[in-house]
């Protein structure tokens, strides 16, 4: 996977293009650091990108919704759809982060 | 040789008193007694006390079955078996750890590439420089010890993981003790688990719960490794815990999945069917958190998909679950898998729908029924003893009687 930071106004877009699996644990860190470094208070984890996703994933979504509630931020999830959006319906997700 | 005789002479603390000796076991082979004697008084002088010679080829073999030296100094060109010959023959026997270093007059550069073609491990020119040879002798020791610990570690770590896969499989019920919470239920049951080589977080039960009911669970943690096996044992005492409320499968599985929300660290969670057959009406009523789709194989030949929409366990301490139902004609079977038999990130092409399955299952089923169907399926499914490695695998089919 690479991903794509931009920030505008109060709000932070990271873009995930390809597949985000086991393999990407390492690089997700770098999104997650972003949750505390960034100013904004709202992060768009936008999937529109993002072809495949596994549970070693979705863990990695739990992550970052978890640092940005202990840092008073909120995450939601952008642009689901494919694979992404079969795995989101199917795990209710949604439920934890909001889906937008 | 005279050049050699030099450089020894000029070596700092040649009283060996100061050196720190090694014990490492040198076999020095050169068909010169002069240049074995020479080379041999440079490790010495260096530390190096535990040093055994070959004046040949057929010799140096001999030697190296006998006394299983750490590294070998290896001359070219010796009767009756050269260098080249011997390296091959070390190479082949004793595989690619071992190392060999080659001193050598040779000067073309073609010759030179095939001393390491034929598996030599370094190179030293003679004369040889005595501080140069000793780095190197240095070098290839120091590293044949850090690669022996690091395999010794690996043994030890694959042991370890084989010790928890043993007590992971050992968690399972015996096909005997399946067939008897089973049969008196009114449901025969084939069921197969196998722990992937990274060990992985899969555990299924059957559990008893009165005299015409009993609850099948299957679950999958996320993750690989020591980490999911020890969180399947813990899962495995939860379950074991958790005595109220299992004939209501909707609220025993919001329970465990509470439970484990407290158990597991925030990225980890897992996925589960829980689901409680009634042998009266022939009925089960079920509950999932995102496990993979039930099939229901319908005697009649169509097929059903269950809805295995749920949360995910582990991931909230307020969870509910929908008590969905479905009702079983005699005959008809209720086929549970991990996503393993589906799932296949590496090779995304290769992943199977729940139609596909299905088929694969109802073949598996017309030669023998449910004798060997997980080993049918699992031969359909994976092309290679590999993939069905990578990740732990549970079948269960259910017959409703």
């Amino acid at each position: 996977m690479d991903y794509r930071i931009d920030t505008s106004d109060n709000c932070t877009t990271v873009k995930i293009q390809g597949v985000l699996t086991f393999d990407d644990h390492e690089k997700f860190k770098g999104v997650v650091q972003s949750i505390s470094t960034e100013q904004a208070e709202e992060i768009v984890i936008n999937l529109a990108e993002t072809k495949m996703i596994d549970s070693a994933g979705i863990g990695m979504l739990l992550l970052a919704n978890d640092k940005a509630i202990k840092a008073g931020k909120t995450v939601k999830l952008a642009g689901v759809s494919g694979h992404v959006a079969k795995v989101v319906e199917l795990s209710k997700i949604d439920q934890l982060i909001p889906v937008i | 040789m005279q050049a050699a005789r030099q450089n020894l002479e000029e070596l700092p603390g040649e009283d060996i008193g100061h050196v720190p000796s090694d014990d490492a076991r040198i076999l020095v082979v050169d068909d010169l007694k002069s240049s074995r004697m020479m080379i041999g008084a440079v490790l010495a002088a260096a530390g190096f006390t535990n040093l055994d010679y070959a004046g040949d080829g057929i010799e140096a073999l001999e030697k190296i079955r006998e006394i299983k030296p750490d590294l070998l100094v290896l001359d070219i060109v010796m009767p009756r078996m050269d260098g080249f010959d011997v390296c091959r023959k070390v190479r082949q026997e004793l595989g690619h750890d071992f190392p060999i270093l080659v001193q050598s007059g040779i000067t073309n550069a073609d010759e030179r590439v095939r001393v390491f073609d034929e598996g030599a491990t370094d190179l030293v020119s003679k004369p040889i420089n005595a501080a140069e040879l000793i780095s190197r002798v240095r070098v290839h020791v120091e590293h044949r010890r850090l690669l022996a610990d690091l395999r010794q570690y690996q043994r030890r770590m694959e042991d370890e993981l084989r010790t928890a896969e043993a007590m992971q499989v050992s968690l399972m019920k015996s096909d005997e003790d399946v067939a008897a919470i089973a049969e008196p239920r009114g449901a025969r049951i084939a069921s197969h688990y196998q722990p992937s080589n990274q060990l992985g977080g899969d555990l299924w039960q059957i559990i008893p719960i009165d005299d015409d009911c009993f609850g099948l669970l299957m679950v999958d943690l996320s993750g690989h490794g020591v980490t999911a096996a020890i969180n399947a044992f813990r899962l495995h005492m939860l379950i074991e815990s958790l005595t109220d409320d299992r004939g209501n499968p909707a609220r025993w599985l919001a329970t465990l999945a509470e439970r484990l929300y407290q158990l597991l660290p925030v990225e980890h969670f897992a996925t589960g069917f829980y689901g409680v057959y009634d042998r009266r009406n022939r009925s089960m009523v079920y509950a999932s958190g995102a496990a993979p789709t039930a099939l229901v194989l319908r005697n009649d030949g169509r097929n059903e998909e269950l809805d295995p929409s749920g949360l995910l366990l582990g991931v909230s301490d307020d969870v509910s679950y929908d008590a969905r139902t479905v009702v079983f004609e005699p005959g008809d079977r209720l086929f549970l898998y991990s996503d393993a038999l589906t799932e296949d990130f590496k090779n995304v092409e290769n992943s199977l729908s729940e139609t596909d399955l299905a088929n694969i299952a109802r073949q598996a089923l017309l030669d023998d029924g449910l004798d060997g169907f997980p080993d049918r399926v699992k031969a359909q499914v994976f092309a290679t003893p590999e993939d069905e490695m990578r990740d732990d695998i549970t079948l269960i089919l259910m017959e409703a009687r």
